[in-house]
């Protein structure tokens, strides 16, 4: 293989030399200890000779250029060999074309002289059109598809490529740094998790505020975190989409109106909120790939009992407890479960065991006046029912044009597991036993 | 070195020579007759119906060697059979005398002194005991396997197959062999008859069961103890080692009343006149006679001679005369038992380096042959009554050989139900305060030596109150962190003691045990000869005794001179024994600096590489205090690795700084001295400071916040902690001062890779020393790592530092290539 010829190290202070001439050209062949060029230090001039035999296959530095110590200045072998891995090690960038020996001076992003280093690039706000030129040069000489599995992890996380981050790593390889950079710069660029967010120290703060004025920060909290996280996740995880469905309310709101009146606080407490659940439970029953999980991406569990996980909005962010057997339950049973779970939820003494094992998920927003909404799938459950508020429609009947008050149903799904047809029958069941709920009741 | 023995010149240049006593040679003149009336008809019988056993065996190994089948019991055994057919009457007669509490060592040739012995111990033993031996023997699984196949006529008939069988089942490899078929033919032993571990490296018992002797007088146990190496084994450095080490002139000189004299111990060489294919005498060795070596060992001459060992009763009357010598404090004893092994050296052996004429000469000496003619012919017993005996052995042995082959009765050990079955024995790890039964020796009170009270005074922090550095001379260093645990344990465990090279009047070549003398009597604390395979070798024999001990090698590159003992012997009795065997041994090694290539290197890697041992490296005084602690309340070797730069190091780290009760640290975990989120450092050793170093330039100049953790323990290493860091900062680099290649640390390196690979933002960065000889102290900075140096590497292999001018080349790749390329 090819050997470096390295800038000598001519004493115990000098750190780099300047290059007086060259007496060998690229082709030459030499012969150990043929003189190769003359150097200068700030106290002395050296002749430089060469220390292998051979072809020179490539010169990284030339006639006054100032070079590093002990960094290959050229590269000697037999013809045809690859002198890459010694150009990367040289730090001189892009092989001496006639384009980018004009457009690029000696790449600034790694001759020391310059003082512009990956460094100070990953942290300026953005990055100069100089300097990603420069960048994007040495990218292209040394192929740099190269990436650190720390690098490439995170950009498959934010949804970028890890090619069109800038390399500041050795040899050119693209770092974390580079990615978080990448993002920074990206109008909108998504949230990173820095090194803060494991415990590290500030990284991002003032590229991703920039000049926005007075700001304050705050710490996400734990819980905050792990909805983020999981939010994040179940985004970025499936293939979810939403359907928008809705049912004549006319009949729930009377049941509820009747129920209102019951001696029996237990009766009188059961909201639109509690019969939905119970239509969900009943209908699941009936569609078993709703009820289900889609485990590893390539089977989908169906469950044979259904566990209906209950959004509850609590002073700590959302949690979801969870109803077991919902669909062996009577709409009391969950009504007064319902409201258990989410007092637990609020006060934040819910045991874990009831946040997790839902095998669907309801989540309310009704009462906020929320038209319709996407809500976001809880993986590994397939679906989840987005209860919007009730607004008044108007429908044609045998007697006309009439109105009645209506409720939204968003159900978002996992196209991989479910298609859209199926899906739509589902919801659509759902409404019906809605529209008709006293049938439901008399099962 | 002690300043009550005078050199004296006057008295050393005066004229005179040396005299010797002659050694006898084959002075024994008994007879049958003779000893008739001493030791009557029925055990002259037993000599010989126990000389068919072991013949038979051998025999039946042969066979099975060359033939694969016993008397109709086919089994293919591939491992190894160093057989002593011819060498009987030498095992049978030594043993007779024996007591359980006299215990023997023997070689890769032991079978015959293993069942020799035994048979000797069931003959002497009450039947109770013996009952009570076999049935708590490995929970009675050997008793179980084999009470049911057979009826036996008494206990004694039960011993003896319990212990053929277990023998056998052993040798073959099977869970109801003595440590489940985990030692084999070489290693084969029984503790509850007095037979110890036999050793597949010869010689290796040389100094092994010296220690045993040493654990016998310093504990006051009864017996004395054997052992049998081969003449071979005389061109062992180890061996002389042991001699002289057994036969010190302190324990007459030096050692308090009640622990004089030389050690109980017989070294019986049995000369068979190989070893392996070369002739000692004549050929590889000086001495013409075994027994020479003796006469120069010391002025006793070691009471050394040679014993015609084809006459059980010669060998007999010479353990009865040595026995009564040791009685009387004069051990050591070397003996010259001159036997031949009919066979080969193994199964494989053509006899190509010995002569047709020589074997049949020998042959016609069968000791079996020639020992019955004599019983017959002073009327003992007639010729059919030995017949019977004969066809008896025969019966019993095809018997046990079925029993032993038959996988049904004797299985395998099955990795595949119990994949730990070894993994469990690897190590011990019991906590155990003290191994000894008596109340410590000592010379005072704790509180009112000299060194307690000196560290009384020292600040146990580095630095005051005022965040000020506490002068060198005020500081708890490691040597006090050292010094303390062990001080506590001298009083709290009879059986520790502690031996090496300048230990005593010196305090150790480093001053680590300053004060120690003024505590402890020479048994406990006494000056070795410099002999490093016998100060571990000892070492390793009074631990796997059941004594604790610490024994020191004053450079870690000494090592070299105790390979076998620390690398085959230390580390492997405890696995090969399955559990049997205890092993609390500490040995000190010092890493040296400032006296070159011979004395400064650091070889932990060579020592973590060895499965059996533990590996711990504290570089501050709290980890040294902890580690100590931990490591003298143990029950496991432990290759405990100190560093002579940083010995007056105080704790920088450790908020609080050292406890002053006992603490312990448990090997395997790691010590953080220093958090940060943009890379994490981990050290072994001295290398500690210099990491040190390198972070704050990293802090100070790049704004880089470093995880320094220190790798305080290399076997065991627990990961969760280090994988922890390296998740956080994504970058690492591992640094010791031992030369890079081979070191700990790249074995580190990679299973941070494996375990971590999609965390990381670079390979793992190895920061050893050079790849060369260790130069001279004034060139330090080219050969250790430095600050510089872990700058350069996170430079070239991390992160690039802006305006960094490397200060070495060694991160560079190909400047990698070339000197790999090159073997520096």
């Amino acid at each position: 293989m090819a050997e470096a010829v390295l800038m000598p190290k001519s004493g115990i202070s000098v750190e780099s030399c300047i290059i007086g001439a060259w007496k060998k050209n690229v082709g030459d062949a030499v012969a150990v200890g043929d003189v190769l060029f003359d150097y200068e230090t700030d106290k002395a001039a050296f002749e430089c000779e060469s220390t292998a035999d051979g072809v020179i296959l490539d010169i990284f530095y030339h006639d006054g250029d100032e070079v590093e110590v002990l960094r290959p200045v050229c590269a000697i072998g037999a013809s045809g060999e690859d002198v890459s891995a010694i150009r990367a090690e040289s730090g001189a960038g892009a092989a001496p074309t006639a384009q980018t020996d004009q457009t690029v001076q000696a790449p600034a992003a790694d001759a020391p002289a310059s003082g512009e280093r990956p460094e100070a690039i990953a942290t300026a706000a953005a990055p100069t059109q100089a300097s990603q030129q420069a960048q994007t040069a040495q990218t292209a000489e040394t192929g740099s598809d190269k990436a650190s599995p720390r690098a490439r992890n995170m950009a498959e996380r934010l949804g970028l490529s890890t090619g069109d981050a800038s390399p500041s790593g050795p040899g050119g390889r693209v770092i974390e740094r580079d990615v978080i950079a990448l993002a920074a710069a990206a109008p909108g660029g998504p949230a990173i998790e820095t090194r803060e967010a494991r415990g590290g120290e500030p990284a991002l703060t003032e590229q991703a505020s920039g000049n926005a004025g007075p700001y304050a920060d705050k710490k996400l909290t734990k819980i905050r975190s792990l909805i983020a996280s999981s939010m994040q996740a179940s985004l970025q995880n499936t293939a979810q989409l939403t359907h928008h469905h809705s049912f004549d309310a006319t009949e729930v709101r009377a049941v509820r109106k009747a129920f209102k009146e019951n001696d029996n606080p237990a009766i009188a407490g059961v909201s639109i909120g509690d019969m939905i659940l119970f239509a969900v439970a009943r209908t699941l029953v009936e569609f078993p790939d709703m009820n289900a999980h889609l485990v590893d991406g390539n089977t989908v569990r169906g469950f044979e009992q259904v566990n209906l996980g209950v959004a509850v909005d609590t002073p700590r962010g959302l949690m979801v407890p969870t109803v077991f057997g919902a669909d062996k339950k009577s709409l009391i049973e969950i009504s007064v479960e319902v409201k258990q779970l989410a007092a637990a939820a609020r006060i934040g003494n819910i045991a874990p065991d009831l946040l997790h094992g839902g095998t669907f998920t309801v989540s309310n927003l009704g009462p906020t006046g929320v038209e319709m909404f996407t809500p976001i799938l809880n993986p590994p459950q397939v679906g989840i029912f987005g209860v919007c508020g009730v607004t008044t429609k108007v429908k044609q009947t045998e007697s006309g044009v009439s109105s009645y008050q209506s409720i939204g149903m968003s159900l978002t799904y996992d196209h991989r597991a479910v298609d859209g047809a199926p899906a739509s029958r589902f919801a659509q069941a759902v409404c019906d036993k809605l529209a008709q709920f006293s049938l439901l009741l008399d099962i | 070195m002690p300043d009550t023995l005078l050199i004296d010149p006057n008295e050393l240049k005066q004229p005179g020579s040396i005299t010797f006593e002659s050694i006898p040679v084959n002075q024994y003149c008994g007879s049958v007759q003779s000893e008739r009336p001493v030791l009557g008809d029925e055990p002259l019988t037993r000599i010989y119906r126990d000389m068919t056993v072991l013949r038979e065996f051998e025999s039946m190994l042969n066979l099975i060697k060359t033939q694969g089948v016993y008397h109709g019991v086919e089994i293919t055994y591939p491992g190894p059979a160093h057989l002593s057919l011819g060498q009987e009457a030498a095992a049978v007669g030594q043993a007779y005398l024996l007591d359980t509490d006299d215990i023997i060592f023997g070689s890769h040739r032991s079978h015959s002194e293993i069942l020799a012995k035994s048979l000797s111990a069931i003959d002497k033993l009450p039947e109770n005991e013996l009952m009570k031996i076999m049935a708590n023997f490995q929970e009675g699984r050997i008793l179980s396997a084999i009470e049911k196949l057979f009826s036996p006529k008494d206990v004694n008939d039960l011993a003896i197959h319990f212990v053929l069988y277990g023998t056998l089942a052993e040798i073959f490899a099977r869970r109801a062999g003595f440590h489940m078929g985990m030692g084999g033919s070489m290693h084969a032993f029984f503790l509850p008859f007095g037979v110890y571990p036999n050793n597949a490296i010869v010689g290796g018992s040389g100094t092994i069961a010296t220690g045993a002797a040493l654990y016998k007088k310093c504990n006051d146990k009864d017996g004395i103890v054997i052992c049998n190496i081969g003449d071979g084994s005389l061109g062992c450095g180890p061996v002389w080692e042991a001699l002289n080490f057994s036969a010190m002139e302190q324990y007459d000189t030096l050692w308090e009343e009640g622990r004089k004299g030389g050690l109980p111990i017989v070294f019986n060489i049995f000369n068979n006149g190989y070893g392996m294919g070369g002739q000692t005498r004549g050929e590889t060795m000086a001495y013409d006679f075994v027994a020479r070596v003796g006469a120069g060992v010391s002025p006793s001459e070691m009471h050394s001679e040679r014993v015609w060992g084809h006459d059980p009763l010669a060998l007999i009357d010479a353990y009865r005369r040595k026995k009564a010598l040791i009685d009387e404090g004069k051990g050591p004893i070397f003996l010259d038992v001159l036997t031949y092994r009919l066979s080969g050296h193994s199964t494989s052996d053509q006899n190509a380096y010995r002569s047709k004429e020589e074997m049949e000469a020998w042959a016609a000496v069968d000791p079996i042959t020639v020992f019955r003619a004599n019983l017959v012919d002073a009327g003992v017993a007639s010729d059919g009554f030995f017949d019977d005996m004969w066809a008896e052995t025969k019966e019993r042995m095809t018997k046990i050989c079925g029993w032993a082959a038959d996988e049904g009765i004797s299985p395998y050990a099955d990795f595949s139900a119990d994949p730990a079955i070894i993994e469990r024995t690897m190590f011990s790890n019991l906590s155990v305060p003290s191994f000894g039964d008596g109340q410590p020796k000592v010379l005072g009170p704790k509180e009112e030596n000299s060194r307690v009270k000196q560290i009384a005074g020292k600040n146990r922090f580095a630095f005051d109150e005022n965040g000020k550095a506490v002068s060198k001379m005020r500081v708890y260093n490691i040597r006090d962190a050292i010094f303390e645990p062990l001080f506590d344990k001298f009083y709290e465990d009879s059986s520790l003691i502690t031996y090496g090279e300048d230990v005593r009047d010196w305090g150790g070549a480093f001053a680590v045990y300053r004060g120690l003398k003024e505590a402890l009597p020479h048994s406990r604390l006494f000056n070795s000869p410099i002999s490093e395979a016998a100060i571990v070798g000892t070492g390793v024999g009074y631990g796997l005794s059941g004594g604790r001990v610490v024994i020191e090698l004053m450079y870690c590159d000494f090592i070299g001179r105790a390979g076998d003992e620390v690398l085959n012997q230390l580390s492997k009795w405890q696995a090969m024994s399955a559990g049997i065997l205890k092993m609390p041994v500490v040995l000190r090694v010092s890493v040296g600096a400032k006296y070159g290539a011979q004395h400064s290197q650091d070889w932990t890697a060579i020592c973590a590489h060895i499965p059996g041992l533990k590996v711990c490296f504290p570089a501050t005084p709290w980890e040294a205090k902890g580690l100590m602690t931990t490591a003298l309340n143990g029950s496991d070797p432990v290759v405990f690795f100190e560093s002579q730069r940083i010995y007056d190091m105080g704790e920088m780290f450790h908020e609080g700084g050292v406890p002053e009760g006992p603490y312990e640290i448990g090997l395997g975990a790691v010590n953080r001295v220093r958090t940060g989120s943009d890379v994490t450092i981990l050290t072994i050793g001295a290398t500690l400071y210099k990491a040190i170093e390198a972070a704050d330039i990293l802090e100070e100049k790049y704004g880089m916040g470093a995880e320094v953790i220190n790798l305080h323990s290399l076997v065991p290493l627990d990961y969760t902690d280090i994988i922890a860091s390296v998740k956080k900062t994504g970058r690492v680099l591992l640094a010791s001062d031992a030369c890079a290649r081979g070191s700990y640390i790249n074995d580190v390196a990679e299973s941070i890779t494996e375990l971590a690979f999609d965390y990381l933002d670079a390979p793992p960065v190895v920061v050893g020393a050079q790849n060369w000889i260790t130069p001279p102290f004034e060139f330090d900075a080219e050969f250790f790592p430095q600050a510089g140096w872990i700058l350069d590497a996170i430079n070239e292999k991390l992160v690039p530092l802006p305006g960094h001018a490397d200060t070495v080349n060694n991160f560079i790749d190909v400047e990698q290539i070339r000197r790999s390329k090159q073997g520096v």
